[in-house]
C-alpha cells in the first residue's frame, strides 16, 4: 500500500489550533506517560507522525484522538515542548469537521468571526420571532404558556431535534465509514459489536476514564455533573415539556423544581470551573483556548443564568421580566444548540463514546487476527 | 563620488528576539553615517524568497556590493548570490557581518556589532583590524581544574620546561575520569590510562600541584595576572604524611564518599581513592567530629609520623601567572529532578555514575553487579552478599535533550550506556539488557563499530524514551513506546540505570565573573569561535579546555587540553600575549579601517 505524503496538511491543521507540531522528535514519551494508552491503542505520537506526513486518511480512520481527555501529562513531560495534548485537541476539532459532510463545522472552527456572526444572527432571529409572533398577555399574573404556548415550543423543539439530529446521525455514519469501513486492515466480526458495547455505554454514562488521568477529580465531577444535567434537560425539554413548563408554581421539594435545580447547579458549577480554569491557564487542559471553547462555555453559563432569572421572576409573579428572560433564554439556547450539537464542541458527546467503542472494536479485532495468524503458522 | 562602488546593507535577524537582543534601529542609525552606502534595508528576509525582488533592488540602487548583517546572515546568502549573478554583478561581493560568530547577543555588544558592520561595509576583514595589541607575558601558567583536560594541559606545558600551577578543588587530581571503570569504545581500563598521567603530574618538577585549593580572586592584565588562591586546611601535613591509613581505620566519623558517587562510606579523615595524587590523607571539616564539636582527635593520637594538625586554618596565597587555562569540568545531572523515573524512591534505580563505581573492581562489591539492599541498620547499600540482577535497563537522555531540564545533548551518554551494557553482559552473561534511546549518537572514531558490537552481544536496543518507572513486587516496570515496532511496552527489569547528562558546575558563574569570560545560554564557557577557536576566549591570556566549554568525551577533552597548552606555549615562546579583543574600542577599529582603505585607494 502506497502512502501519499501531504506536507501542506499542517497548514490546514494549524487553523484548528495545532502548534509546535514540528518540534516532535518521536521519543514516544507522550504515549508512554499517558494513563489511557494501552496495547493496541496508541496516541499521541502516532497521530503526530501522521500529521507531520499529512496522512489524512490515516487520521480520519483513527478514533484515538477522542480517547484523550487532555490531562496534560504528555505536554508537561514532553522533552520538546511539542504540546501533544493540544495537538490531540486540535485533531478532535479537525475530525469533527471532516465527519461533518456539510462543511459547517470547518467554517465555524476556522473562523471566529463566522462563528460569532452566525450566533448573533440566530440570537436576533429568535428575538425577532418572538416580536413578530408572540403577544404579551394582558394579565398582571405570569402567563408563560400564553406568552409562549407549550405545544408550539415543544413542536419547534421537535423540529429542531429532527433537523439537528439528522445532521448528527449522518455525521456519525460518516465517522463510522471513515473509521471502520474504510480501514481495510481490520475486519470486525459481528459478535464483537455486542461484546464491546458495554464498555462504550459505561464510558458514556460515567466518563470514568477521566478519573484515570485527571489528577484533580474536580474536573471529572464538573464534566460529569454538566453531562448529566444536560441529558436530564434534554429529556425534559423534548419529552416532558408540558410537565416542565407549567403555570403552576410547585413547592420547592417538587420533583420538577428539584430537577431544575440539579440541572442549573451542574451547569453553573461546570461552566464557572471551566471559565476560571481557562482564565488562569494553570492546568494543561485550560492553557490554550480556541474560540469554540470560550463561546461554548460562556453560552452554557448564560443558559443557566437566564434560566435562573426566569425562575426567580416567575416565582415572584413578575410577569414582564419573566417573558423577557424567557426570550433571552431561548435566544441563547438556539444558537448554542444549532452551532454546537452537530457541528462543534458539543458533538463530542456522541463522538467520544463511539470512538471508544470503535477503538476497542478495532483493537480486539486486530488481536484476533494476530492470534489466527499465529495459529495458522503453527499448524 | 560617481566612481565609488555603492554598498547595500541588509539586516536579517532570525532568532525572534529570543537570543539576539540587539537594537537594530541603533545599528541602522550608525550604518547611515558610513560612506558609500546605497541602501539600508531592514525587514523580513527569508531563504524561500524570490531573487527577483533583490535583483530589482540592486538595479534600482545601483549596488555593487552587498553586506548581510544579522545573527546568522549566511542563511540568505545563496539568495543574494543568485540575485547578484542575475543582475550581472560579482557574487563574490557579498560580505557577511554575522553577530553570532562574535558572540554578539545583546545591546552590551552594540559597539562590536557596529565595528563588524563598519568593516564589512568598507570591505576590510574584521580580523585584520581587530587585532588586539600584545603585552609582555609572565612565563608561569595557572591551570584551574585537575581533571583529564587540566592534567593534559599541565603536562604539555610542564614538559616544555615551563612552570605550571595546577589548582584542584578536591583532595586529588583525576576528576571524573578517575571514577570511570572503562573507556569507550576500546574498553580500556580508565585508571590504567589516567593514573600514570596523574603520577607524572605529581612528580613533575615544573608542576606545582595545589590540591584542596580554590581560586578566589584574579586581578591584573593579560600576561600578568595576580591570582589569589585559598589553600583550604587539609589538617594533614602533605610533606610528612606517609599514607599509612591508620588514622582512617580509627576515625569514628563516617560520611558518603564523593569518589564512589555516594554508594559507599568514607571516614572524615580520608584519601579520596587509593591511587590519589597526592597520595596523602586529608580531613573533611564538615564531617570531622573534632572540627564540628571540638572533641575526638583519635587520628592525632594514632598517627605514626604525627603529621595531623586539627587546628590548621585556611591560608591564602598569591601567585603571578601570564596565562590561565580553565578546565573545571562539569557536574552530573541530578536524576531526582525527573520524578517519573523514581530515582531516590526506588533503590534499584541508579545513576550511571553510581553504576560505574559499582562495576569497578575497587567498588563496594568488588566489581560484581548486585542489588542495592538493606543492611542491618536499614540503610540501602550495595553489599557483596546480595543477589545479582537478571535484567538491567539503561535509559538514555536523562536530563538531556529535554526542554524541561537541559536542551542540549550531553554527547557522552549514548556511548557510555553502550559501554555499561557491555559491562553488564560481561559480568552477568545470562542477564537481559535493555537500552532505551531516542537517537543513537555514535559519532566518533570506532563508535559506530562499538554500537554494532553491542548489538551483536544480544543487548535489546529499543528506540523509545522511558516515560515512567514504577515498582511492583520488587521489580521495576518501565513504560515506554517502542517507536520502531509501534508498540507500547511495559518491561519488567530488576535494575534501571539512568544515563544522566552533564551540567555546568554551580561555581562556573562565579569563576566566569572572576576571569571575565562569558557563559553561554546553558552555562558552559563561551569559546572565541565555535568552529576554529574552541579553546580561546575573548579575554587575553585565558583559554578553556574540557567539558567546561561544552559536553565532550575523554579524547576530545584531552585534545582540547593539548590545544589550550599549545596556545599558552605560543605566547610563552613569543614572550607576548594577546590582549583581549573586547578592549579595542569602536573608534580604534574605525581608525584602522580608514587607514587601511586609504592605503588601498593609494595603491589603486
Amino acid at each position: 500500500m502506497s502512502i501519499r505524503v501531504n506536507p501542506g496538511f499542517i497548514k490546514e491543521l494549524t487553523k484548528y489550533g495545532a502548534r509546535e507540531w514540528n518540534a516532535c522528535f518521536h521519543c514516544g514519551n507522550c504515549t508512554a506517560v499517558c494513563s489511557l494508552t494501552e496495547r493496541g491503542i496508541l496516541f499521541p505520537r502516532k497521530e503526530i507522525r501522521a500529521i507531520q506526513m499529512g496522512l489524512t486518511e490515516k487520521l480520519a480512520s483513527s478514533p484515538e484522538p477522542w480517547l484523550c481527555y487532555y490531562c496534560g501529562d504528555c505536554s508537561e513531560n514532553c522533552p520538546r515542548d511539542a504540546n501533544p495534548g493540544e495537538i490531540m485537541m486540535s485533531l478532535r476539532r479537525y475530525l469533527t469537521s471532516i465527519y461533518d459532510w456539510t462543511g459547517m463545522a470547518a467554517r465555524l472552527y476556522k473562523s471566529y468571526a463566522a462563528h460569532l456572526w452566525f450566533m448573533i444572527f440566530l440570537f436576533l432571529a429568535v428575538i425577532a420571532a418572538f416580536v413578530v409572533f408572540s403577544r404579551i398577555p394582558d394579565s398582571p399574573e405570569v402567563k408563560l404558556n400564553t406568552f409562549a404556548p407549550v405545544h408550539i415550543i415543544s413542536l419547534l423543539d421537535h423540529i429542531l431535534l429532527i433537523f439537528l439530529g439528522s445532521f448528527l446521525i449522518t455525521n456519525i455514519i460518516n465517522m463510522y465509514v471513515k473509521i471502520i469501513i474504510k480501514d481495510k486492515t481490520v475486519k470486525i466480526p459481528v459478535w464483537l459489536y455486542f461484546k464491546e458495547a458495554w464498555n462504550a455505554i459505561f464510558q458514556f454514562a460515567t466518563q470514568w476514564n477521566i478519573t484515570k488521568c485527571q489528577r484533580n477529580n474536580w474536573y471529572w465531577f464538573g464534566h460529569w455533573f454538566l453531562f448529566t444535567g444536560y441529558i436530564l434537560m434534554f429529556v425534559m425539554v423534548i419529552f416532558f415539556l408540558d410537565w416542565f413548563q407549567t403555570e403552576e408554581i410547585h413547592p420547592f421539594y417538587h420533583p420538577q423544581r428539584i430537577l431544575g435545580y440539579y440541572v442549573t447547579a451542574g451547569f453553573l458549577f461546570a461552566t464557572i470551573y471551566f471559565m476560571i480554569g481557562r482564565y488562569r491557564k494553570k492546568k494543561e487542559i485550560f492553557k490554550y483556548s480556541h474560540h469554540s471553547d470560550w463561546i461554548f462555555v460562556v453560552l452554557l453559563f448564560l443558559l443557566a443564568f437566564t434560566g435562573i432569572f426566569i425562575h426567580i421572576f416567575r416565582v415572584n409573579g413578575m410577569a414582564l421580566p419573566t417573558y423577557y428572560a424567557y426570550v433571552l433564554h431561548l435566544a441563547v439556547e438556539v444558537p448554542m444548540v444549532v452551532t454546537f450539537v452537530a457541528f462543534s464542541k458539543w458533538s463530542h458527546l456522541a463522538y467520544r463514546p463511539l470512538a471508544i467503542y470503535f477503538a476497542h472494536l478495532k483493537k480486539s479485532a486486530r488481536a484476533l487476527q494476530e492470534k489466527n495468524k499465529i495459529e495458522f503458522v503453527t499448524q | 563620488m560617481s566612481g565609488k562602488r555603492l554598498t547595500g546593507v541588509y539586516f536579517a535577524v532570525y532568532s525572534n528576539g529570543s537570543e539576539c537582543e540587539i537594537d537594530i534601529d541603533q545599528l541602522i542609525e550608525y550604518t547611515r553615517q558610513i560612506p558609500g552606502i546605497g541602501i539600508i534595508w531592514n525587514g523580513d528576509l527569508k531563504q524561500t524568497m524570490q531573487a527577483d525582488f533583490i535583483v530589482d533592488e540592486i538595479k534600482k540602487h545601483n549596488l555593487d556590493r552587498i553586506v548581510l548583517a544579522g545573527d546568522e546572515p549566511g542563511i540568505v546568502k545563496p539568495l543574494f548570490s543568485k540575485a547578484m549573478v542575475l543582475s550581472g554583478k560579482n557574487p563574490e561581493d557579498i560580505v557577511l557581518a554575522g553577530f553570532n560568530e562574535y558572540s554578539i547577543k545583546s545591546n552590551k555588544d552594540l559597539d562590536r556589532a557596529k565595528a563588524i558592520i563598519y568593516c564589512a561595509a568598507l570591505g576590510v576583514p574584521f580580523e585584520n583590524v581587530a587585532l588586539p595589541s600584545e603585552a609582555e607575558v609572565h612565563t608561569d601558567t595557572l591551570v584551574i581544574g585537575g581533571g583529564i583536560a587540566g592534567i593534559q594541559a599541565s603536562l604539555e606545558i610542564a614538559n616544555s620546561d615551563h612552570k605550571v600551577y595546577l589548582v584542584e578543588k578536591t583532595g586529588t587530581i583525576g576528576g571524573h575520569m578517575a571514577m570511570f571503570d572503562k573507556t569507550f569504545p576500546t574498553l580500556d581500563c580508565a585508571a590504567c590510562i589516567l593514573t600514570p598521567k596523574m603520577v607524572e603530574v605529581g612528580q613533575h618538577t615544573n608542576i606545582e600541584l595545589m590540591t584542596y585549593c580554590e581560586v578566589i580572586g584574579v586581578e591584573g592584565v593579560p600576561g600578568n595576572y595576580k591570582v589569589r588562591i585559598l589553600k583550604k586546611a587539609r589538617r594533614v601535613d602533605l610533606a610528612d604524611c606517609i599514607g599509612c591509613g591508620i588514622c582512617s581505620e580509627k576515625c569514628p566519623a563516617k560520611t558518603v564518599s564523593e569518589f564512589d558517587a555516594g554508594i559507599t562510606l568514607r571516614t572524615a579523615i580520608y584519601i579520596p581513592f587509593p591511587q590519589a595524587v597526592p597520595n596523602k590523607y586529608l580531613i573533611d571539616a564538615a564531617s570531622c567530629i573534632y572540627v564540628q564539636k571540638g572533641k575526638c582527635g583519635v587520628c592525632v593520637k594514632v598517627c605514626p609520623p604525627n603529621c595531623i594538625n586539627l587546628d590548621e586554618k585556611d591560608q591564602e596565597v598569591e601567585i603571578n601567572v601570564g596565562n590561565i587555562i580553565v578546565s573545571t569540568g562539569f557536574k552530573v545531572f541530578d536524576a531526582k529532578r525527573v520524578e517519573n523515573l523514581g530515582y531516590g524512591k526506588y533503590p534499584n534505580v541508579v545513576t550511571s555514575l553510581e553504576f560505574e563505581r559499582l562495576v569497578n573492581a575497587a567498588g563496594p562489591t568488588e566489581g560484581n553487579i548486585k542489588f542495592r539492599s538493606k543492611d542491618k541498620k536499614e540503610n540501602w547499600i550495595f553489599s557483596p552478599e546480595s543477589d545479582e540482577p537478571k535484567s538491567v535497563a539503561l535509559i538514555h537522555c536523562v536530563g538531556s535533550r529535554d526542554e524541561n531540564y537541559n536542551k542540549y545533548c550531553s554527547r557522552v551518554c549514548c556511548m557510555y550506556s553502550l559501554k555499561l551494557a557491555h559491562l553488564v553482559k560481561e559480568k552477568i552473561p545470562e542477564a537481559e539488557v535493555y537500552e532505551y534511546f531516542i537517537d543513537m549518537r555514535a559519532f566518533g572514531k570506532g563508535y559506530e563499530e562499538f554500537y554494532e558490537r553491542i548489538k551483536e552481544e544480544g543487548v535489546h536496543i529499543i528506540r523509545g524514551r522511558t516515560a515512567k518507572i514504577e515498582e511492583r513486587d520488587d521489580q521495576l516496570i518501565l513504560r515506554s513506546e517502542d517507536i520502531l515496532a509501534g508498540k507500547l511496552i511495559e518491561q519488567k527489569v530488576d535494575m534501571a540505570i539512568l544515563a544522566v547528562g552533564l551540567e555546568p558546575r554551580e561555581d562556573a558563574e562565579e569563576l566566569s565573573k572572576m576571569l571575565g569570560i562569558k557563559q553561554g545560554e546553558q552555562g558552559w564557557f563561551v569559546e572565541a569561535n565555535s568552529v576554529d577557536d574552541t579553546v580561546g576566549t575573548f579575554t587575553g591570556g585565558i583559554t578553556i579546555a574540557g567539558v567546561c566549554q561544552g559536553p565532550k568525551d575523554i579524547p576530545d577533552a584531552v585534545a582540547q587540553g593539548s590545544a589550550a597548552a599549545s596556545r599558552v606555549l605560543q605566547s610563552i615562546i613569543k614572550g607576548k600575549v594577546k590582549k583581549s579583543i573586547k578592549d579595542i574600542s569602536l573608534e580604534q577599529i574605525e581608525t584602522k579601517v580608514n587607514q587601511y582603505t586609504n592605503i588601498m585607494e593609494g595603491i589603486s
